[in-house]
């Protein structure tokens, strides 16, 4: 085993030591988040140039770690070189705004923007210096699981809960990440703890509602879902509009989502759904008005305008939710001619889909009503 | 674009106050650019007859921060309830969340900051209207930098924020200022209270500041915490804006006795935070059910306000200068003058709110016309209350209504007891002597049975609604025989006679002497 791989092997461990941390800690990196890793050491180290290096790799493998960038915007801007520096930061804050963010009517952490690669370390930092307290914990946990590190996060989480056992808000994280790993038995247990304490709570009856469709218990699902919508106040159109559409309830979301696109014109979800929620309930509808923009979902708006093909669609949807959000769509279009293609694509999302999706839960519904 | 939120009161916090504050305004106005830009100032719990602390400093402010200013005046009785529970007169969480309440809700984004602070665009040719405008939903915080007090209080012309920004942008480089402090997450920045700039929706969804926050210190570390945890990420704007701050730590500040400083726990508020929400307060922060004045410094001012109320009652004087003495033989006249006496009661309420409703017990029949109609034209709506037991006044005034003492007592928020003599002509020489006809003696009775059983009852026949003690306002008691009754049971400062007014509350006087006042007061016939 060569000195690199024992490096390599204890990296991890380096945290335990950061404080004092040197140059002379830092172990040789192999992806970008282990480069941003070293720049931000060398970074308190006081090494400028060391830093700025490691965030150029990390940058060069990674081109839309957000976080590298702008922290290199800002030793940059420190050395004086703030007309590249401008750039830089500007560079980062359209990367964030551009990282896709969850349905506004799931919980807080599942509707920001971004990589988190900053947090993941800064409050790993902040939990290893202010010990024995819950935010440190909580707000690394979070950072790790909008990473998508949900198992690094339960534990994050259940450090705040040895704190403060049975916490309701950490609890409910707690089965936030449960559901993510997709233990949705634990997660609802959890949930029931939280809801026990907080009977109104609005973001957990939207988690315990996903994990119960994920287990197949759609009545109690909409249950959670339904109560969420009476609680939501009616400023929170996107949210209320989300969570009717995951019922399949399409008046409501019709109409909902008819109000936030007012708020936010721009939102091409909102009239994607509109759309979608105004077809199923035979609403007329205004003309498409495609957006400029023609990254995801621009294709399945080319699709309900008839600009683009089934085979477009599914040749763009390049990840699983893409193509679960694809198939929703292709679902909707055949429903009336041929209920029996809408089945089919709808059955693969209610196998394959991911239950946090919106389209999972209203596909599953809709197959419930088409007798599957 | 965006709402900045101060707080404050008219009180002397800290070092040169009023030229911070004014150098402060004057600058964040500078860089407003977008007509719905504001700056709301709350002013929490400055004494009612004193003016809101902007409205003291106005005229060091330009036009524009001027135009840009909405004052929202928190009143003593409004913060009474919670007195006791904290050792400030001035709280930050109700402050900014009163003001958030009632933002304008065109604007996107809230700036929370101090009335220290200036805001430089590192680009010259960008507002701060123009750099929010462009920046994504987000919430972002800035370094702050120090002034050193010797350099804003010497060089900084209070009444130029253009040029103000300019030697900043000199002295920044001369003097080595700017220096970026960093901190733990989520505070990121040391000092973070002083740039805060986050959306108003995100402001309402996490329910404002928590307002359980009473003792001072680490709001801003609180927000951090919480929006940190609602965002996900906490944003610099370095790159954009530098942020100074007028250190002004040569005097401390009431909130600042160093290690012994009283403050909010940093366990409970940021380390041990685990949610963004602040649900206990959901429907009640920023005190939606509760009526906030608003004031402005561009239009109906306290000034406009006072000389449109006593041009409507008195008439310029014709004479260069008019006499009175206060040698000791004039003690029992009571004859004043009372075109130059009124200016010095307006003075005592003009600060009211306008609903106040104000119990007149007089003896001169042209004082209380010439109040009255002085009170309604200085835009009071509430009504003033007259003791029916006051005989020889005139009826049927407008916006004045009259009915035995004992059912107005408990509707006043305010009172003036006129200690002069009703026969009293407008065209009489002023304290030549004069004495008192039976007539006059009879009302004067009336005026002080009624002062001192109003003074004596003032705790139990205050209106429900109400927790502070009520003013007294006495006209005409300075160097005459009603001078030691007056102050016998209103805790009043020594005036000068020449305003002719005295004011404050019901004493609390617990000794023997003072109980047995305050019985036969209560009992007086």
């Amino acid at each position: 085993m060569s000195t690199s791989d024992i490096l390599q092997a204890i990296g991890p461990l380096a945290r335990l030591w950061r404080r004092a941390a040197s140059p002379g800690d830092i172990v040789q990196p192999e992806g970008a988040e282990q480069h941003y890793r070293n720049g931000l050491m060398r970074m308190r180290g006081g090494n400028i140039d060391g830093a700025i290096e490691e965030f150029d790799k990390a940058i060069a493998r990674m081109p839309t770690l957000a976080d590298a960038v702008v922290a290199r915007a800002e030793l940059l801007d420190s050395q004086g070189k703030s007309a590249i520096a401008r750039q830089e930061y500007e560079r980062a804050r359209r990367l964030w705004a551009e990282m896709p963010a969850g349905a506004p009517d799931r919980r807080y952490l599942y509707r920001r923007h971004g990589n988190f690669a900053f947090e993941v370390e800064a409050y790993d930092l902040v939990r290893s210096n202010v010990r024995n307290k819950i935010l440190p914990q909580l707000a690394h946990g979070n950072a790790l699981l909008g990473c998508g590190r949900a198992k690094e996060a339960l534990n994050s989480y259940e450090r705040a809960l040895r704190v403060k056992p049975d916490l309701p808000e950490v609890l409910a994280l707690k089965g936030e990440a449960l559901s993510a790993m997709g233990r949705y038995e634990e997660a609802v247990q959890a949930f029931d703890r939280v809801l026990t304490a907080f009977l109104s709570d609005a973001e957990t009856l939207n988690a315990r509602g996903i994990a119960l469709m994920a287990l197949g218990r759609m009545a109690d699902a909409n249950a959670d879902w339904r109560r969420q919508l009476e609680l939501l106040p009616p400023g929170q159109s996107a949210a209320r509009a989300c969570v009717a559409m995951r019922q399949a309830n399409y008046e409501v979301a019709f109409k909902e989502f008819g109000l936030a696109l007012a708020k936010e014109p721009a939102n091409a979800y909102w009239q994607l759904y509109r759309m979608t929620a105004g077809r199923l309930i035979g609403a007329s509808l205004d003309p498409i008005a495609l957006p400029a923009e023609r990254h995801w979902p621009f294709p399945l708006l080319a699709l309900r305008a008839g600009q683009a093909t089934e085979q477009d669609v599914l040749a763009q949807g390049d990840t699983p939710n893409r193509r679960a959000e694809a198939l929703f769509q292709l679902g909707v279009l055949a429903l009336a001619g041929n209920p029996t293609v809408a089945r089919g694509y709808w059955a693969e999302i209610a196998e394959r889909g991911a239950p946090m999706l919106i389209e999972y839960a209203a596909a599953r519904n809709e197959l419930a009503r088409l007798g599957s | 674009m965006f709402s900045v939120i101060l707080y404050g009161r008219n009180d002397s916090h800290g070092y040169n106050l009023h030229k911070r504050a004014a150098i402060s305004f004057n600058a964040l106005a500078e860089v407003m650019s977008d007509p719905d830009d504001e700056i709301l100032f709350v002013d929490y719990n400055t004494p009612d007859d004193h003016p809101t602390f902007p409205e003291a400093i106005h005229d060091t402010l330009t036009d524009k921060a001027k135009k840009v200013m909405r004052i929202l005046r928190v009143r003593p009785d409004q913060h009474a309830h919670l007195r006791s529970k904290t050792h400030l007169v001035a709280l930050e969480a109700q402050s900014r969340n009163v003001a958030l309440r009632r933002s304008n809700p065109r604007n996107r984004w809230i700036l929370y900051t101090n009335t220290d602070m200036l805001l430089v665009p590192r680009d010259e040719r960008e507002s701060l209207s123009d750099i929010l405008g462009g920046l994504a939903d987000g919430f972002y915080q800035v370094p702050r930098f120090e002034i050193p007090e010797m350099l804003w209080e010497a060089a900084f012309d209070r009444r130029d924020p253009a040029g103000n920004l300019a030697k900043l942008r000199d002295w920044a480089v001369r003097f080595h200022l700017n220096q970026v402090v960093h901190n733990y997450m989520p505070m990121k920045y040391d000092a973070l209270g002083d740039f805060q700039a986050a959306l108003r929706e995100d402001m309402f969804a996490i329910h404002g500041f928590d307002e359980s926050m009473i003792l001072g210190w680490h709001c801003d570390s609180n927000l951090a915490a919480r929006l940190a945890l609602y965002r996900g990420r906490v944003d610099t704007l370095i790159d954009k804006v530098f942020g100074y701050h007028c250190d002004h730590t040569r005097v401390a500040a009431a909130n600042n006795k160093g290690r012994a400083t009283r403050m909010n726990d940093q366990d409970q508020y940021i380390w041990n935070v685990a949610s963004p929400y602040v649900p206990a307060q959901a429907e009640s922060w920023g005190w939606p059910e509760v009526e906030i004045e608003e004031l402005r410094l561009d239009r109906d001012t306290a000034y406009q306000r006072f000389t449109a109320g006593l041009t409507s009652t008195i008439v310029p004087a014709t004479l260069p200068f008019t006499t009175t003495s206060l040698e000791w033989q004039l003690y029992e006249d009571l004859t004043y003058d009372l075109p130059h006496t009124l200016p010095f009661v307006c003075d005592q309420v003009v600060t009211f709110p306008r609903s106040t409703a104000i119990l007149v017990v007089a003896t001169r029949p042209d004082f209380l016309s010439g109040f009255a109609k002085a009170w309604k034209n200085m835009g009071f709506t509430g009504p003033v209350l007259v003791p029916e037991e006051c005989e020889g006044l005139p009826q049927n005034l407008e916006g004045v209504e009259h009915a035995p003492f004992s059912d107005l007592l408990g509707r006043a928020d305010l009172f003036i007891f006129e200690f002069g003599l009703s026969t009293q002509m407008p065209s009489e020489p002023v304290r030549a002597g004069r004495a008192m006809a039976p007539v006059d003696r009879k009302r004067l009775r009336v005026v002080e049975r009624l002062f001192k059983r109003a003074a004596a009852m003032e705790a139990e026949t205050r209106p429900p609604a109400r927790r502070m003690p009520r003013r007294f306002i006495g006209v005409n008691v300075i160097y005459n025989k009603f001078w030691t009754i007056f102050t016998d049971h209103v805790g009043a400062n020594i005036n000068p006679f020449c305003s002719q007014v005295l004011a404050g509350p019901p004493r609390q006087d617990d000794s023997v002497k003072g109980k047995v006042l305050r019985f036969r007061a209560r009992h007086a016939l």
